[in-house]
Parts: structure tokens; sequence; C-alpha cells
């Protein structure tokens, strides 16, 4: 499945991610609405989903699944908005913000990836087993 | 004698704050203890020793419904 | 099933059309009303007044029963009301527990109103099809279903005669018949009672919700006070609603932030803490069974002891192991990550009208193991299950029907009545086959079983009358008040749960203060002032989730993990925060904590006196059983001896040497009832009551209550 690997160490924290992702999903340049979520300071760590899939079965009403290449979408349409899979993802990198009702994650496009500096990210495509390299 | 919520209750040498909770039969997983006022962390009740004279409480949060 | 056939056989009585209206901060301002008898329909006005002194929820259904009633309605005259109202936060899905109906109506085992709270997706559906309550009067002559179509706006009134009675089969029925496809099964919820309902006086209302992934429609029950009794006497079959199109925004709230960061907060916490705390998502309410025990707080043989060593055989972890389905999310609303609603799947019944049948089953809740299981020494996890089952499906409250069959059990025990009145059966302690039979008896109105359907206040009477008994016995051994049923915790050991059960409107239901472990094990509330406050506090803040269409459960079965540095770990300080940010994000108000304490109030008050106004509602109706204060026979007396002897030394400064049982039975009895008279002055005061239980003017006037159809009630009595 496809995912976004992530090496901290690479990370310069120049924002450049954030700004893409953010600026291509929801027209704008705001980190709060960027899937990928760097805490920057002396050690710079990256924030992002790594397609573990827990909140499929978090959901009531099955709005989230992996498609084919593995990812894991939410159908925004059908879903409810309780933010369930907010507060129960073991990464903390499922994203809400107030001005939308539905929350948002990483899906692994890649497009940060291709903007990032010092190839801290990238796309890789991974067996669902080999997880535990993360 | 200790005070394990306001009433009397039988020191012994060596009584740890999990060997009274034993004791009491205090089961109920949403309690937490002092002695003395002090908080006693969850980790520490196997080596937190009770001195005679001290004033413990355990407190279960309610629950019910 | 063939659900053609039966919606084939529908017969059309009323259509009303209508255009949803536009929901705002919470609420629509148009409530429902359908009179069944003359199959009118009609949309209402919420006045502004209403809606600031009755807020909703409970508040609304009181209000409009109110109006709707004389003094002296019975519950089965038609112009009694089954009101369902959600309430201005019903139907948010970030907070968990925000999915509830509050239902409301004259109680055939009170005769005062009921209000029970209710999951399910019913009482958001409503809200969103544009009706913040549904009023139900009259009676119809030939068995119907409401349908509520809140999309296109359609109301119909059916008659349905080949649909199934029993609550699993209707709502399966229904949910079939009015989906358009799997996918919009979920949307859809059906309220039903069940065939022993048309009967048994403790009937009770189901409200389904369709679980997608177990693929069947779950019920949840309004249980106390005998609603489904009501519903089937009106011949309502069913109420249906459809909605489709949820959203995490229906309610328009004026500051969906609020909202959002109290919920995430909740269900980070829950997710961290849960399975070291209540472990609702893995067991639910069942986590205690085992914990009461420890604390000989679990009812065992009708109320007379708190434990018992078969216990474990019925302990959470076995239900957990064996029977029920883990890694579901078993919300009755989106949104509830606590998620305390848990099912048996394929479950093979051994008895009754469905026997052989495989079948899911919610539970079990504490109460329902606590009832049907240990009261009545029964500890077989399998047919605590089986008659959880058909205590649902025939419409049954576990909990009424546990403490009946308890009674029933000790008075065959005790020779009271005997297997020429049971109709043959065996009816001691420990016989589970004699419980579910009396089950199916009361789902066909026979025998035995239909006795125990009409609740132990009526089988007292009946003992007495017909099969002389001695009522003094009776009545200190019956464990009811009102009419109601005590539910499911010992309260002897604690004075102030005695006022929690005793000192409540409608009956001895722990919905209003459980305060056993604050009392009882913590000593944190030593005086009568303090358990006075405690009586003051909880019941006023509980009240508060039946105005608002919330569930109880998220306050205070999971904790902040620093909760205890609070000024007041009781009450869960940041809980409550977070609902005054959900109320004031939802209605755009600006309340505090207090001024949430005063909306409940006002409507506590209200209900009071909505029972005096019905003749009850007096001190002498807040006396309780003695089987709930203290040791009634010899038995229970010995069994705690140690601890009944010590208290009469350092109560009572009694020398119990030498003393006969009885005479210590005795001076224990008349120490506790008196104990019992100082806390009821005690709360009365602190309450704003007369001695005698009524809400003074003076009272009244200060938390905005001085209505005049209110004071004309209480100036009567002062």
């Amino acid at each position: 499945m496809k995912i976004l690997v992530k090496n901290d160490d690479l990370c310069i924290g120049c924002g450049a991610c954030e700004e893409v992702c953010s600026t291509a999903y929801f027209k704008e340049n705001n980190i709060e609405k960027s899937c990928i979520q760097v805490e920057k300071g002396e050690d710079n760590k990256i924030n992002v989903c790594n397609q573990c899939g827990v909140c499929i079965d978090i959901c009531p009403v099955m709005v989230i699944g992996r498609n084919k290449s593995g990812v894991v979408r939410i159908n925004k349409r059908d879903c409810v908005g309780c933010f369930m899979c907010v507060g129960f993802c073991p990464e903390l990198s499922m994203r809400q913000h107030d001005d939308y009702i539905e929350p948002f994650k990483c899906v692994a496009c890649g497009l940060c990836a291709r903007k990032c500096p010092t190839a801290a990210i990238a796309i890789e495509d991974v067996e669902k087993e080999g997880k535990e390299k993360l | 004698m200790i005070k394990v919520n306001s009433k009397d209750f039988e020191w012994e040498e060596g009584l740890t704050v999990q060997k009274l909770l034993d004791k009491k039969k205090y089961t109920f997983p949403k309690i937490y203890v002092t002695i003395n006022g002090e908080i006693v962390e969850k980790e520490e009740y196997d080596i937190t020793l009770i001195k005679d004279g001290d004033d413990v409480k355990v407190i279960h949060l309610l629950a019910g419904g | 099933m063939d659900v053609k056939a039966l919606k084939a056989a529908h017969k059309l009585l009323a259509e009303y059309k209508y255009e949803p209206a536009k929901l705002k901060k919470g609420y629509t301002d148009k409530t429902l009303y359908i009179n069944i008898g003359d199959n009118r329909i009609e949309a209402k006005d919420v006045p502004a007044s209403m809606k600031e002194k009755f807020i909703g929820g409970k508040g609304y259904g009181l209000k409009y029963l109110w109006d709707a009633t004389t003094p002296e309605t019975k519950w089965n005259d038609p112009e009694n009301e089954i009101v369902i109202a959600g309430g201005p936060l019903c139907g948010i899905t970030q907070y968990p527990g925000a999915g509830k109906s509050l239902v409301v109506t004259i109680s055939p085992m009170t005769d005062i109103p009921i209000d029970s709270n209710v999951g399910g997706y019913f009482g958001p559906y409503l809200k969103f099809s544009g009706w913040d309550a549904l009023e139900i009067q009259g009676k119809a002559k030939e068995d119907i279903i409401i349908y509520i179509d809140g999309n296109n706006g359609v109301i119909r009134i059916d008659e349905a005669p080949l649909e199934a009675i029993d609550g699993h089969v209707v709502s399966e029925e229904l949910t079939e018949m009015y989906a358009d496809s799997e996918e919009d099964k979920k949307n859809i919820s059906v309220i039903s009672a069940g065939t022993a309902a048309n009967h048994a006086n403790i009937g009770l209302l189901n409200f389904s919700f369709y679980d997608i992934r177990r693929r069947v429609a779950r019920l949840k029950q309004a249980g106390r006070g005998g609603i489904g009794r009501v519903l089937r006497d009106k011949k309502i079959k069913a109420i249906v609603i459809k909605f489709k199109g949820t959203k995490g925004d229906l309610n328009k709230p004026a500051n969906q932030s609020l909202i959002n960061k109290a919920g995430i907060k909740l269900h980070k916490q829950i997710h961290d803490y849960d399975d070291v705390q209540c472990r609702m998502r893995q067991i639910g309410t069942a986590n205690i069974i085992e914990v009461m025990d420890e604390y000989d707080l679990l009812p065992t043989h009708n109320y007379q002891y708190g434990n018992h060593p078969d216990t474990h055989k019925i302990a959470s972890n076995v239900f957990v192991e064996k029977y029920i389905t883990q890694g579901m999310p078993d919300g009755c609303w989106f949104g509830c990550s606590l998620s305390c609603a848990k099912a048996a799947d394929n479950f093979e019944l051994k008895t009754g009208s469905y026997k052989g049948h495989k079948v899911t089953i919610d539970g079990p809740e504490y109460e329902n193991a606590a009832g049907l299981g240990s009261n009545c020494g029964i500890f077989d996890p399998e047919m605590i299950l089986e008659a959880n089952f058909y205590c649902d499906t025939y419409g049954v409250d576990t909990i009424s029907f546990g403490t009946i069959c308890a009674f029933a059990m000790e008075c065959y025990e005790r020779g009271i009545i005997n297997k020429e009145i049971t109709g043959g059966l065996e009816l001691k302690f420990g016989n589970a086959i004699a419980q579910l039979e009396l089950l199916h008896q009361m789902s066909r109105g026979e025998g035995f079983g239909a006795l125990i359907g009409l609740g132990v206040k009526q089988l007292k009477r009946i003992f007495v009358e017909e099969h002389g008994a001695d009522p003094d016995f009776l009545n200190d051994i019956g464990m009811e008040q009102k009419g109601l049923e005590v539910s499911e915790y010992l309260p002897k050991e604690s004075l102030a749960q005695q006022g929690g059960y005793g000192l409540t409107n409608k009956g001895p239901q722990h919905d209003e203060a459980w305060l056993i472990f604050m009392d009882m094990v913590n000593n944190q509330i030593p005086t009568f002032e303090d358990k006075a406050e405690a009586l003051h506090y909880f019941p006023m803040f509980r009240t508060w989730f039946g105005l608002m269409g919330l569930c109880k459960l998220p306050w205070n079965d999971t904790s902040p993990p620093d909760n205890h540095l609070t000024d007041e770990p009781a009450k869960m300080p940041e809980h409550v925060q977070h609902y005054v940010n959900i109320y004031n994000g939802v209605t755009g108000s600006n309340i505090d904590k207090d001024e949430l304490i005063l909306q409940s109030e006002r409507i506590y008050n209200f209900q009071r006196i909505f029972n005096i106004r019905r003749g009850k509602g007096l001190r002498k109706h807040d006396a309780m059983p003695y089987r709930a204060i203290g040791p009634v026979t010899f038995e229970e007396y010995e069994s705690r001896k140690e601890r009944y002897d010590q208290q009469l030394k350092d109560l009572l400064d009694y020398n119990p040497e030498g003393k006969t049982t009885e005479e210590k039975i005795k001076i224990m009895r008349e120490y506790r009832l008196n104990q019992y008279e100082l806390l009821t002055d005690a709360v009365y005061k602190r309450r704003g009551w007369t001695p005698n239980g009524v809400p003074t003017i003076e009272h009244l006037s200060k938390i905005g209550m001085e209505l005049p159809e209110l004071v004309e009630v209480v100036k009567n009595h002062i």
C-alpha cells in the first residue's frame, strides 16, 4: 500500500510540505489545514498518517475505508462529523478544522514529498505487514 | 491506628497502600488515594508505606447508571 | 419476511404534509401533535416563554402532559399523552451521548408522570425532521403505525393488522419496509413495545437503531414506569421515523467550534483511559457487577444481601469472553465513543416463542444482570441473557421485572405464596426456568406471570387480600415506592442513597443520584447538611441531561486523568464545563454551571408540583420500604451481625451483649427510620420545600417559576 514515509532527522522545519498540502486541498496556506504537520523546534517532528486504518473500525457510519492502493480515505459526503476518528487516531494525525464538519487526512498523494527540499518525506509502496518499519 | 476515610482502621507494620486496598477490598478502578492530604500515584501503591497515625483517604469516584 | 404483504394490508387513516421547519441553534420551535383517536395531525409553535422555562426534552414533555391532562386523568384515559422529545443538544454528533429521547406519560405503575431517557436514533431524527417534540394523544380503534418521513415532510397513520408486536421482530419488519436499500436502513428508527406490554403494567418502549456492521435493528429501552403499556393501550404498534442526510451540524449551532473542542477532547480521553477505568467500550455498565458484589451492594435474594459466592459466574469478564462481540462501535447514537451498548450475537434461545432462533441480544447492562440475575438468585449467564432478550422483545422493564420476581420468590420461599398460587411454578431463588416462564406467561397475559406484570405494589395487595399475607411484612420487603420498583443497588448502608431513591420525583430509580460511594465508602458527606447538599446538587445536575437529550454515562463513567486534583472530583468539573460549553455552543447562550442547575431546578420543582396536583408528591409518598433502609429479618441481621452490633455500640451507645436478635433489629430499626426522617427534613429544606415536601412560593419565585398554575396547586398545601 502507498504511504508517506518520513525521516525526522532530515527535516529542517521549512514548512514547504504544509504549505503545499493546505493549498492543494483547501486553497489556503494554513498549517492547521494541512494533513502533514511538523512540530518545529530543536528536533523537528513530522506528524502524518501512516495508513494504519484504526479509524476504519472506529467510524460509526463506515465511511472510512481503503482504496485500491491501500490508502485510507474518508467519504466526506456520508460522514456525520462526529470526529471520533480524530480522538482515536493512535498517531494523532487525523485532522479536524472548525471551518469544516468532516475530518481530513493524508491520502499519500505525494505533493509534499515533491516539494520537500531535504527528502525527509517520500511516498513508498509497502506491504501491509511491513508496517513495522514505520 | 490510622484513619481511612475518616474512620479508624487498625495499623500494622509494613502496611502499604496496596495492602490497605486489598484488606478493605477496594477494587473499584476509579479511585485515588491520599495520605495526609498528599496524592499517592497508582504506580507507587506497592511501595508506599503507611505510618501509624496517618490520615488516609481512598476516594471512589462516583459510578453507576 | 415478506414486508410487501404486511404493507399491502395497511389502511391509510390520515396523512399530513408539511414543510420541515429549519433547525436553528438546536431548536425548530415546532412540535408535532398527533391525536390517534380522531386521526388529527397538527403542528404547534413553541412559545418563547415555554422555551425559556422548560428548555426541551423532559421539560417539554412535562409541560405538554400538564396541559393535556387533569388531576384525575388515569393512565389509560384517552387524554393521557406519550410525549417524546430530544432537547437542544440532541442530535449533535461530536459529543458522546447526545442522541437521547425523553419520554413522558402518566404511568400505569405510579399514577404520576414518569420520565424515561432512551437512546436509539429516533430523537435526533425527529428533530432533523422538523420537530422539537412529538405528542401523542387519544386511543386508536385498531392497531396502527405512525410513520414520519422527515425528508419529504409526510406523516401517515395507517391501520396495520399484520405486523408483529414483539420488539425485535416489528423493528426488523419496519426497518425493512421503510428503507429503500440496505444502506438506507440506518436512516430508520422504530419505536415499539412487545406482546407483554399488551397486558403488563411494566411494559416498556423499544427504540431502534440500525447496526450497519451486524446488519440488525438493535433496541434501546425507555424502560421504567410502563410507557409501553400506555403505547399498547393506545393500540400503537409502532412509530417509525425516517430521515436521510445526517451531518455533524444539523442542529445549526451558534458556535460549532466550542462543541468540536469539547467532543474531541472527550473522545481522546476515552481512547486513552477507558481501558483502565470503567471499560465501557469493552463491556458497558456491566463492568460493575463484581464491583458491587465486593462492596456488598449487589442486591441478592430480593435485596436481603449485598453479595453472593456465585457472583463470579456472572462477572463482567464472563460476558466479555464468552458472549459479547467485541471491536464493534456500540454507540446508540453517532459519535458516542463511550459505546456502552453491548451485544451478544448468534445467541440460540432455549425457551419460549422464539426457541431455537439465533438472535442478537443487546446487553447485558448492569441493571439486567443484577435484577434478572443476582436479585433472583440466578447466576447463570445464559439464562440472564435469555431473560434479557425476552424482556426487551416482549416489552418488559428488566428492572421492575427483576425486582418483582425477587419479591415473589422471597414470598414463595417464606411460604406466603405456594405452588397453587403460582400455577405450579416452583418460584425459588435461582429457578431461572421459572423466571423465564413468568415472562412467557406475561407475553400471553396468562397465569401468575400476568400478575407479576402488575408490579410489587399490586402484588402486595393481592397477597394480603386473597392469600392472607401480613401487610406489614410485605410492605417491609416489597421493594417499591410510589408504585415503582427500586432499581438494582442495595442502599441499606448508605443513608444518602436511601434518599437518592426515596426523595425522587418519579420513584426509586438511581438516575437522580447515586451517592453510595461518596457516602458509605468515602465518608465525604457525613452530616445531614452534607447529604442534603448532595441530594440537591446531583438530582438537579442529572435532571439537566433529560432537558438536553443527553446521556449521563459520559459525565462520570470516564474521568479526566487529573480529575482528582480538582476542587470537587465527584462533580467532574472538567466535564461540567464541557456541558456548559456545548450548551452555549449550540444555543448561543452564555450560561455558567450555576445557571445550568437553575434550568433543572425549574423543571424538577414543576415535576414535584405535577405530582402534588395529582394528590401525590408529599412527604408520606417519599417513605421507603424498610428493606431499603435496614435489616428486616433475623437472617439479614445475623448475616452482618458484626457490622450491625458494632453500629449499635458506636452510633447508639447500645450494648448488644446478651440481647436477642429481635431486640437488636427493633432498636436498629427505630434508629435508622429516624435517620431517614432527619435526612428528609434536611433535603426538603435545601430544596426550598416545606417539611411536607411542598415547594414554597418564595422558592418558586427565587427560581423564576412562580407560574399561576403552580402557585394554585401549592397554596393549598402551605
